[in-house]
């Protein structure tokens, strides 16, 4: 049985546990040592979906945050996460008042593309009350060619009734997908547990490393690293993962370390722009990133269903979860003092409501514990502004006076 | 030993300052130009009018920092630093009791809290928007027909004030429109356009605190108008500096003074 009580994970001395961590890390990395080259090949989004399609792979679309992908996996269907397509917002705004996060924009601009890779419908998790409408909109108002599904995510503390409603809606979407895609078998699912349960333990390994500077990948490759997960089979996910070698040694200090929050990572021009100025991040609590693996090392799937309930109330507090501030806070700390950080940065996507919520709170906690904070919004465009540019310079101005040497 | 020059360049979105300093940090000469569309032109042309002005040659500088959005095009820096960090620096020099700078520029307005060095604790920036700067105030003198000394007269803060509900330069201007087609007196206009961009700043300030002296820098800082209800909003006076827009100018110099004793001590 795991801690169920949110406050026992936070009194824990370790996040993950480290010992397990570094074993495992040992033993993984003889076993792959042979196959292992220098470069992290990261296979580009839309290549990898258009190969999958060619192969006959079912694809589904799905919007953000938390759903089982292990429950879609065991139906062979291959979830391509829809987060922040590039392009330009036209036909969305036709449906979408203007202050609506540019995700949900996005997302559904994407959809109206009725683009070919999805050929096996959408899902929208209840991740906020915009998706939630999106959801909806789509469904019942536009109309796309595909199969619309939802996902009611449970919001709020964990409790019994929370997790008997959990095993409930894990277990009607099971049945909805069995109508178009035949009985699960349990093995299925159990399979497509363990293949998920290794890369939980693999990205939380990745997690630990990052915090005690333990590779060599740039702040742009780590969370290219990261986002992979979005749109890859899982079993191409944890090889690329396991390619990823962890140092026994701690890297060379940067200049700043840095903790990053929020729903997505900062945008590769301001990625590069951070490796350029020697500034790591050290730590994510990103909706997209950590915030989707469980906060301990768990047990090896024996009931999968069971295991998929105990999984969903281990992730880590989340504003979109409403699971109170206080937690959110007492966790964030932690991940504070573990990743050593000089400073946080929330990467705030713009109009984006259960962030928005707990940000000022958070901000001005943060800021009374001494830690520099810095607030960057984003409306997920491309490019490095001049005032962006500005922004962090003097934020990391502001902590070159102040990092303890 | 013969002195040693320090000199520091700011080229903002509007305008370009030089100033050249001393080792005893004393101002020998400061210069204000329109940036224009070649920042880098402008910086070594208000260079080149310092020195002329403190009899010296480029030659003697011993370390010159820029600052400002074009920092990065002074070919002939030794160093960069965000204005963020000059103002900051430049406000401490002048008023050492200073907590908490405001710098309103044409295109960015910044609150920044510093400490008993001059040192940045926190700092504030508007976004994208040109809602509450310099910018904002000239859309608008252009549109009432006003030269910018005229918006800025105190004496239209005393008398009564349309309030302009919108802080978007774009929807503002439009309110400006009706109300000057409904006749409504200019001064009136101002001052309600003085308020808005204060209310604007404020919230920027409220978002730091306020912290110890508060001194105001930036081009914006010569409005007389604005000093004044920004004063009323306080509840304390404002340290205005003489010439506001060199303060950027003037923290890069005593920045690039810093970096060069760095440099040399070690
Ligand atoms: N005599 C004056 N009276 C009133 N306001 C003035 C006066 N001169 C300049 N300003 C204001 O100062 C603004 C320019 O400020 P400043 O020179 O500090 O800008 P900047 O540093 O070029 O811009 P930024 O810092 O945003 O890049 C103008 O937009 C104008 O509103
Ligand atoms: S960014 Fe925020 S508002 Fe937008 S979809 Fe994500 S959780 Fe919802
Ligand atoms: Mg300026």
């Amino acid at each position: 049985m795991y801690p169920f009580d949110a406050i026992v994970y936070l009194q824990r001395d370790d996040h993950y546990k480290r010992s397990d961590l570094e074993q495992r890390a040992q033993i993984d990395a003889m076993s792959i040592n042979d196959t292992k080259d220098k470069v992290l090949k990261i296979p580009d989004r839309s290549d990898y979906l258009r190969d999958q399609r060619r192969s006959g792979q079912e694809i589904m679309g799905v919007l953000p945050a938390l759903y089982p992908r292990e429950l879609l996996w065991a139906f062979n269907i291959l979830p391509a996460e829809i987060w922040d397509p590039p392009g330009e917002i036209l036909l969305a705004n036709v449906h979408l008042q203007a202050s609506i996060c540019p995700i949900v924009k996005r997302g559904l601009e994407f959809i109206l593309k009725s683009p070919e890779i999805i050929n096996s419908g959408y899902l929208f998790p209840h991740t906020c009350d915009s998706l939630q409408n999106l959801g909806t909109q789509v469904k019942d108002l536009i109309g796309v060619p595909v199969p619309v599904y939802t996902f009611y995510n449970p919001k709020g503390e964990f409790n019994k009734a929370s997790k008997r409603y959990y095993s409930e809606i894990l277990f009607n979407l099971q049945k909805t997908l069995e109508k178009s895609h035949g009985l699960l078998s349990q093995n299925q699912l159990k399979a497509a547990c363990e293949l998920g349960h290794k890369i939980d333990i693999r990205r939380q390994m990745l997690h630990a490393a990052l915090m005690e500077d333990r590779f060599d990948l740039s702040n742009r490759e780590y969370f290219q690293l990261i986002r992979a997960a979005e749109y890859m089979q899982g079993q191409d996910y944890l090889d690329l993962l396991n390619h990823v070698e962890i140092n026994e040694q701690i890297g060379v200090a940067p200049r700043a370390r840095l903790l990053v929050t929020g729903i997505l990572p900062p945008g590769d021009d301001i990625l590069n722009f951070l490796d350029e100025s020697r500034v790591r991040i050290v730590s994510e609590d990103l909706l997209s990133g950590s915030r989707r693996i469980p906060i301990v090392e768990m047990d090896q799937p024996d009931d999968p269903m069971e295991y998929l309930v105990e999984r969903f109330f281990l992730l880590p507090p989340c504003s979109t979860k409403a699971g109170g501030l206080d937690k959110r806070l007492q966790y964030l700390k932690k991940l504070i003092a573990k990743s050593r950080c000089h400073g946080v940065l929330f990467n705030t996507v713009k109009f984006c409501e259960p962030e928005l919520f707990d940000q000022h709170f958070l901000i001005k906690s943060m800021k009374v514990m001494g830690l520099p904070v810095l607030n960057l919004e984003t409306e997920l465009q491309p490019g490095l502004s001049g005032q962006e540019k500005t922004r962090i310079e003097a934020f990391l101005e502001m902590l070159d006076e102040g990092v303890p040497v | 030993m013969a002195d040693l020059f320090f000199g520091g360049i700011d080229v903002g979105s509007l305008s370009t300052e030089a100033v050249i300093i001393n080792s005893e940090e004393q101002v020998l000469a400061e210069v204000v130009l329109i940036t224009g569309v070649n920042g880098s032109e402008a910086a070594q042309k208000a260079l080149n009018q310092a020195l002329e002005l403190a009899e010296l040659a480029q030659s003697q500088i011993a370390a010159l920092t820029s600052t400002g959005y074009g920092r990065a095009s002074v070919p002939f820096a030794t160093g960069k630093t965000t204005e963020i960090s000059c103002h900051g620096v430049g406000a401490h020099h002048l008023f050492p009791s200073t907590g908490t700078v405001i710098d309103v520029g044409g295109q960015d307005s910044k609150v920044i809290q510093i400490d008993d060095r001059g040192h940045m604790l926190d700092f504030s920036m508007n976004d994208k928007c040109a809602a509450g700067t310099g910018r904002f105030l000239e859309v608008m003198a252009d549109r009432l027909e006003l030269e910018l000394d005229e918006l800025s007269n105190p004496a239209y803060i005393t008398g009564p004030s349309t309030p302009i509900s919108s802080t978007c330069t774009v929807f503002a201007e439009s309110e400006v429109i009706s109300l000057l087609a409904k006749d409504t007196p200019r001064e009136q206009i101002v001052n309600g356009l003085q308020r808005s961009i204060v209310n604007r700043i404020w919230s920027m300030v409220v978002s730091i605190g306020i912290h110890g002296e508060v001194t105001i820098t930036g081009g914006v800082a010569k409005n007389q108008g604005l000093i004044k209800v920004l004063e009323e909003k306080l509840g304390q006076k404002l340290n205005v500096p003489k010439n506001p827009q060199t303060v950027g100018a003037l923290g890069a110099a005593l920045i690039a003074k810093r970096h060069h004793s760095d440099s040399t001590s070690t």
